[in-house]
C-alpha cells in the first residue's frame, strides 16, 4: 500500500492558513515524507481534473481552510468531501466562519456596491460588477456565483475534524498529523485542541482579581497597555474567558487581547452570545443608565463579540437587510 | 434509543378541558416519538387522582413522565411525591401547565389546543433529556447567634431560649436594651419604657439557654445555614461579672470624668462605670480608653480626649497616667482585675440573626437647623435622655443654664423625605414628636410647644387617637410646612429664634428656648462591616435588604442569615419585637434538632476538569455560594449554599458550569420543539 494521500485546500481565506502548513518549518519534511500530496493549489501544480480522477473516499485526508461563500468553493468542498476518507476544517473560517463570515452582517448587494462602486479608491466609471456570466467575442465567461450569505465548512459538507485558530499553530497541525497517521483519532467531530477555556494557560491570569469588574470599557488604542495585566481587569475586552485554549497566547504575548479566533469550548452554543452574556456579569454598576453608558462605549459590539464565529453562531446573519 | 415516556393529561374538571380538544391532545401525544402511552384523568390533584398516578405509574412502569395540567407552581411537588410513592424519581418528570398558560388565557378553542400541542412536544423532548437526580441531607447544628440585644433582638433570643435552642446574643454595648434603653415613655400609650423592658432583659440574663456576650463584636463569620462558625471579639472590662455584686462602690472613688456616651455627651461618667442606673447586668465597665492605667502616654490620651470633645482642656490636667488602683481598692468583692486583655471567643451556630439597629441622621449636615453650634438645639435621642429618670437632669426637662424652658419647638423630617439626603420616611418620627410634645406638657407645664411638621404619618391602632388627643392642647402649636423643610433656627441673645414658612407661604417668626430635631433613622454604624462579613445585600438606603419586601421581611440573600428590625428599616418598637419574633419563627423552622439539612438538587454544578479559572462567576452569586479554590485554581459550588438560581450557569463564558434540571441541552430542546 502506497503513501496515504493528501490534500490541501482553500475556500475563503486569507492565505494565512496556507502559510501555517509552510510554518510546520522542517517538519513539513516529516509529513512530506509521510503522505503523497494530491492536491494543493497555493503549492503545487495540480487540477481539479485530478482529484476528479481519483476514486471515491481516495484521499486519506483533505484539509480544507476557509469559510464558504462562493458556489466554486462549495463544489470543491463538496468534491473533496466526496474523493476524501476524512475532511479537516483547517483553520477559524473553515471551522467557525471566521473573519470573512463577518459578511453576514450584510449581503452580496451591499458588498458588491461598496466593494465595485463607492469604495472611495475605485475607479470604476461603467460601473461594471461582476456578472457569473458574460459574453465576449470568443464565448462566454463564467464567475462563481458569490452568496449573500458566508457559511463555515460544516454547513456545507460533512466535516470529521476541525483544527481551530487564525490560523492553527504548528503544534496543533503537527498532533493532528500524527493522530491522523497513527490512526488514533478522537471521536468525530472533535475540535482537535484543549477544551477549556484561553484563560486557564494565560499567564495573566494571576493578576486577574476574584471579583472581576469593569467600570469603563476602553479600546486597545486608548490606552496604554500593562503587558502583565488581565486585559478584562484593564476595562480592555479580551474573548478569552469564551475562547479555546491552545493557541499559545500568541496574541496575548505580543500584548493584544484575544478576539476568539479558537472559538468556543465544546460546551458551548454561541460563543458571542455567552461572551457578552459573561462581560454583562462583570460589569460593576447598578445604575442602568451607567450600565447603558458602558455597553454603548463597545463600538460594533455584534463584530467584537463574534469577531470569528458569526456564520456559526446562533445568529447566523443580519435578516433585516 | 426508545425511551418510555408516559403522557398523563388532566382535565382540571372542565378548568381545561372547556378550553383545550382533550381527545386530540391525546391522540397528538401517542404519536410523539417516545410516547408509550397517553391517559386522561378528571382532577389528577385529587385523592382519587393521585392514587391513580401513583399505581399506574408502579404498573406501566415509565421511564420518564410528562403531566398536562396547571402551573409547576401549583402541583409540581405534589407530583413529584405522588411519583415518590411509585418508586420513581421525581426528576424525570416535566409538568405541562395547560391550563394558567392555555386553557384560561387563550379564548380560541382551536388555537389553544393547537397551542397545547407545542407545550406537549417540547415537555416530551425536554424530559428524555432528564436526569435521576437524588435528594442529600447534611447534619447540622441549630445554636444560634443573635447580634444586636434591642428589642428585636431580645424577642428573636428569648423566643429561640423558650424553644431550647442555644442562643449566642452578641451586644457591642455593656447592657442589654438597645436605644429603647434610653426612653422614658412610649407612644402612644405613654408607657414607662423600662418597666416594659426591664421583664424582658431579665430573663435574658437568667436563661440558660442564652450566653449573653457583652461589650463585643462579631469579627469573623465563615459557612452557611447549619454549619457556621464565627469569632466574636470580647473586650477586655476588667470586671468579673461573677463576682461583682453591682454595688457601684468603684465608681466614687475613679478619678478620671467623662463625658457619657450613653447620654449623648449631656453628662459625665468615670472611667469605671455603668452607662446609667439600672443598665442590664449590672456590672461595671472600665473604659481602658480614659482609665488611667491603660494610658498609652498622657499626651496621647489627654489629646484623644479632647479631640473626641469628652474633656475640657482645664480637665485634661487631671490626667496623668498613673497606676491607680482606686476602684481595685474599693471593691469590697475583688471583682477587678486589671490584667484582663481583649478576648477572641469562637462559637459554632447553625443560623445568624441581625439585630443591630439604627442611627440618625446627622443634622449638623443641615446648617440651617444650627446642630452642633447652638446648645439648645437637639436631636431626638439627645431629648430622651434629658427626659429620662435616669438621664442627664433626673428626667426634669431642663436646658444646659439649668432652667426649664417656657417654649420648645420640634422639628419634623430633618433630612427625611429629602432628595438631597434620605429620600424615605423614618416612619417613627411623627409619633415620637408627638410624644416630646406630651411629655415636654407635663414637665414644663405651660410652655409652649410648636410642632413643625410636612405631613403626618401615624398609622396604626391607637395613634391618630394620640395625634387628636394632643391637636386638643391649647400650649401645643401645630404648624404645617411644605418639603423640604424651610426652617432656620438661629441664636439670639436669650432664646433661640425659629423661622419657617407654612403651607400658606406665611413666615412664622417664633421664639424657642430648646429645639428638639427629628433626624432620619439611618442604619446603624456597623451595618455595612456586618454586610461584607456575612455577605448580605444592602439596598439604595443602606439598610439591609430584605428577601422580600412583602413575602420574606426578615430573611437575606443568604439562607441562615435573618434580619430584625431597624436594621432591615425604620420602625417603631412594636415592629422590631414583631420582626424578631419573625426572625425566630424562621430560624426554628429552617433548623430543627435530630432533622438532617435537605439540600435543593437542582442547582449549578462546576465541571473542575474544564473550569479555566476565570472568575467570570466568582462575585455573581446572590447566595456566595460559588468560591474560587486558590489550590487548584477552579470556581466551585458550594452545594448547601446553592439555590439554583442558573446566574452562574449563564455567565460562564466556557460552559462549565451546568444547572441541574436546566441544562442547555434540556432547555434548547424545549424551545426548539416549541417553535417547530
Amino acid at each position: 500500500m502506497g503513501k496515504p494521500k493528501v490534500a490541501f485546500y482553500w475556500c475563503a481565506s486569507c492565505g494565512g492558513c496556507e502559510e501555517a502548513v509552510v510554518d510546520l518549518a522542517e517538519d513539513i519534511l516529516k509529513v512530506v515524507e509521510a503522505v503523497e500530496i494530491v492536491f494543493w493549489p497555493v503549492a503545487m501544480d495540480f487540477k481539479v481534473k485530478d482529484v476528479e480522477s481519483l476514486g471515491d473516499g481516495e484521499i486519506a485526508v483533505s484539509f480544507i481552510n476557509g469559510a464558504i461563500r462562493t458556489g466554486e468553493q462549495e463544489h470543491m468542498a463538496k468534491l473533496l468531501r466526496k474523493k476524501s476518507g476524512l475532511v479537516v476544517a483547517f483553520g477559524a473560517c473553515a471551522h467557525i466562519g471566521g473573519i470573512p463570515g463577518l459578511a453576514n452582517f450584510v449581503n452580496r448587494e451591499k458588498i458588491f456596491d461598496w466593494v465595485y462602486l463607492n469604495a472611495p479608491s475605485n475607479d470604476n466609471p461603467g460601473k461594471i460588477i461582476p456578472q457569473e456570466k458574460t459574453q465576449v467575442e470568443v464565448g462566454e465567461l463564467t464567475l462563481p456565483k458569490f452568496y449573500d450569505t458566508v457559511y463555515t465548512l460544516d454547513q456545507v459538507i460533512d466535516v470529521d475534524y476541525y483544527l481551530p485558530g487564525c490560523a492553527p499553530p504548528p503544534d496543533l497541525i503537527m498532533k493532528a498529523v500524527e493522530a491522523i497517521l497513527s490512526g488514533n483519532l478522537p471521536e468525530k467531530g472533535t475540535v482537535l485542541a484543549p477544551d477549556k477555556a484561553l484563560c486557564d494557560t494565560c499567564k495573566r491570569k494571576t493578576t486577574k482579581p476574584e471579583h472581576a469588574s469593569i467600570k469603563e470599557i476602553r479600546r486597545v488604542h486608548e490606552v496604554m497597555l500593562d503587558p502583565d495585566r488581565c486585559f478584562l481587569d484593564q476595562g480592555i475586552i479580551c474573548l478569552g474567558p469564551a475562547t479555546r485554549d491552545g493557541c499559545g497566547e500568541r496574541c496575548i504575548n505580543a500584548n493584544m487581547p484575544c478576539r476568539g479566533c479558537f472559538g468556543s469550548t465544546s460546551r458551548v452554543e454561541d460563543q458571542g452570545a455567552k461572551f457578552l452574556s459573561a462581560l454583562a456579569s462583570i460589569i460593576d454598576m447598578n445604575d442602568e443608565e451607567e450600565i447603558k453608558r458602558i455597553m454603548d462605549s463597545i463600538v460594533d459590539p455584534a463584530g467584537v463579540f463574534y469577531f470569528y464565529s458569526l456564520p456559526a453562531s446562533m445568529l447566523r446573519r443580519r435578516l433585516d437587510i | 434509543m426508545q425511551i418510555r415516556v408516559g403522557v398523563y393529561i388532566c382535565k382540571c374538571g372542565t378548568n381545561i378541558s372547556e378550553n383545550i380538544d382533550i381527545d386530540e391532545l391525546i391522540q397528538f401525544s401517542s404519536r410523539l416519538e417516545n410516547v408509550a402511552y397517553v391517559k386522561d384523568q378528571p382532577l389528577l390533584c385529587s385523592e382519587d387522582g393521585k392514587n391513580f398516578l401513583a399505581s399506574d405509574v408502579a404498573q406501566e412502569k415509565p421511564e420518564r413522565v410528562v403531566i398536562v395540567a396547571c402551573t409547576p407552581k401549583e402541583h409540581e411537588k405534589t407530583f413529584r411525591n405522588t411519583l415518590l410513592r411509585a418508586d420513581f424519581n421525581p426528576y424525570l418528570f416535566q409538568m405541562v401547565n395547560v391550563r394558567e398558560q392555555v386553557a384560561w388565557v387563550t379564548a380560541d378553542k382551536a388555537a389553544a389546543t393547537e397551542k397545547a400541542k407545542a407545550y406537549i412536544r417540547a415537555a416530551v423532548k425536554r424530559v428524555t433529556l432528564h436526569e435521576p437526580l437524588e435528594k442529600k441531607e447534611i447534619e447540622c447544628n441549630t445554636d444560634v447567634l443573635v447580634i444586636g440585644a434591642g428589642p428585636a433582638g431580645m424577642e428573636a433570643a428569648l423566643l429561640l431560649a423558650k424553644a431550647g435552642r442555644k442562643v449566642y446574643l452578641v451586644e457591642k454595648n455593656s447592657f442589654v436594651g438597645g436605644r429603647v434603653a434610653r426612653y422614658e415613655e412610649v407612644f402612644p400609650k405613654m408607657e414607662c419604657a423600662s418597666c416594659m423592658l426591664e421583664p424582658k432583659m431579665d430573663e435574658i440574663l437568667h436563661d440558660e439557654n442564652i450566653e449573653l456576650i457583652t461589650s463585643s463584636e462579631v469579627v469573623e463569620v465563615l459557612g452557611y445555614l447549619g454549619n457556621f462558625s464565627v469569632k466574636i471579639k470580647k473586650r477586655a472590662t476588667c470586671v468579673d461579672k461573677e463576682k461583682c455584686i453591682g454595688c457601684g462602690a468603684c465608681y466614687e472613688p475613679c478619678p478620671v470624668s467623662v463625658r457619657n456616651e450613653f447620654d449623648y455627651h449631656l453628662s459625665d461618667r468615670k472611667a469605671i462605670h455603668v452607662p446609667y442606673t439600672g443598665a442590664l447586668p449590672n456590672v461595671p465597665v472600665l473604659d481602658q480608653g480614659h482609665c488611667l492605667r491603660f494610658a498609652k502616654t498622657d499626651s496621647a490620651m489627654v489629646q484623644e480626649a479632647l479631640d473626641l470633645g469628652l474633656i475640657t482642656q482645664e480637665e485634661s490636667e487631671n490626667y496623668k497616667k498613673q497606676d491607680c488602683t482606686a476602684c481595685q481598692e474599693a471593691c469590697m468583692f475583688d471583682a477587678i482585675t486589671y490584667d484582663r486583655q481583649d478576648e477572641i471567643l469562637e462559637r459554632n451556630i447553625g443560623c445568624i440573626i441581625v439585630a443591630i439597629g439604627f442611627e440618625l441622621f446627622d443634622p449638623s449636615v443641615l446648617p440651617q437647623f444650627g446642630y452642633g453650634k447652638i446648645p439648645e438645639v437637639y436631636t431626638g435621642l439627645e431629648f430622651e435622655r434629658i427626659l429620662s429618670q435616669t438621664g442627664p437632669t433626673g428626667g426634669k426637662l431642663f436646658m444646659k443654664n439649668g432652667q426649664e424652658p417656657r417654649s420648645l419647638a420640634i422639628i419634623h423630617c430633618v433630612g427625611s423625605r429629602d432628595k438631597k439626603h434620605k429620600e424615605y420616611c423614618s416612619g417613627v418620627c411623627c409619633l415620637y414628636a408627638l410624644k416630646f410634645a406630651r411629655l415636654a406638657e407635663k414637665h414644663a407645664p405651660g410652655a409652649k410647644i410648636y410642632d413643625i411638621y410636612a405631613d403626618w404619618c401615624v398609622p396604626g391602632k391607637d395613634n391618630q387617637e394620640f395625634l387628636d388627643s394632643l391637636k386638643e392642647k391649647k400650649n401645643v402649636y401645630f404648624i404645617h410646612t411644605n418639603l423640604p423643610l424651610s426652617v432656620a433656627v438661629k441664636q439670639n441673645k436669650d432664646s433661640l429664634s425659629v423661622s419657617c414658612v407654612d403651607v400658606s407661604g406665611k413666615e412664622n417668626p417664633l421664639a424657642a428656648d430648646m429645639v428638639v430635631l427629628c433626624p432620619a433613622i439611618i442604619p446603624a454604624r456597623d451595618t455595612s462591616r456586618l454586610s461584607e462579613m456575612l455577605l448580605i445585600t444592602s439596598g439604595r438606603d443602606g439598610f439591609f435588604a430584605e428577601g422580600h419586601t412583602k413575602l420574606a421581611p426578615v430573611s437575606t440573600n443568604i439562607e441562615g442569615v435573618f434580619i430584625a428590625g431597624c436594621c432591615q428599616g425604620p420602625k417603631d418598637i412594636q415592629g422590631s419585637v414583631a420582626q424578631g419574633a419573625a426572625a425566630a419563627g424562621q430560624v426554628l423552622s429552617a433548623l430543627v434538632p435530630g432533622r438532617k439539612l435537605e439540600l435543593d438538587v437542582i442547582i449549578a454544578e462546576a465541571d473542575e476538569n474544564s473550569c479555566a479559572g476565570c472568575m467570570t462567576c466568582i462575585g455573581l452569586c446572590p447566595y456566595k455560594a460559588i468560591m474560587f479554590d486558590k489550590e487548584k485554581k477552579i470556581a466551585v459550588v458550594n452545594t448547601v449554599l446553592c439555590k439554583g438560581c442558573g446566574t452562574c450557569v449563564a455567565a460562564c463564558p466556557s460552559g462549565c458550569l451546568t444547572g441541574k434540571h436546566f441544562t442547555e441541552e434540556q432547555i434548547f430542546a424545549e424551545i426548539e420543539e416549541v417553535l417547530k
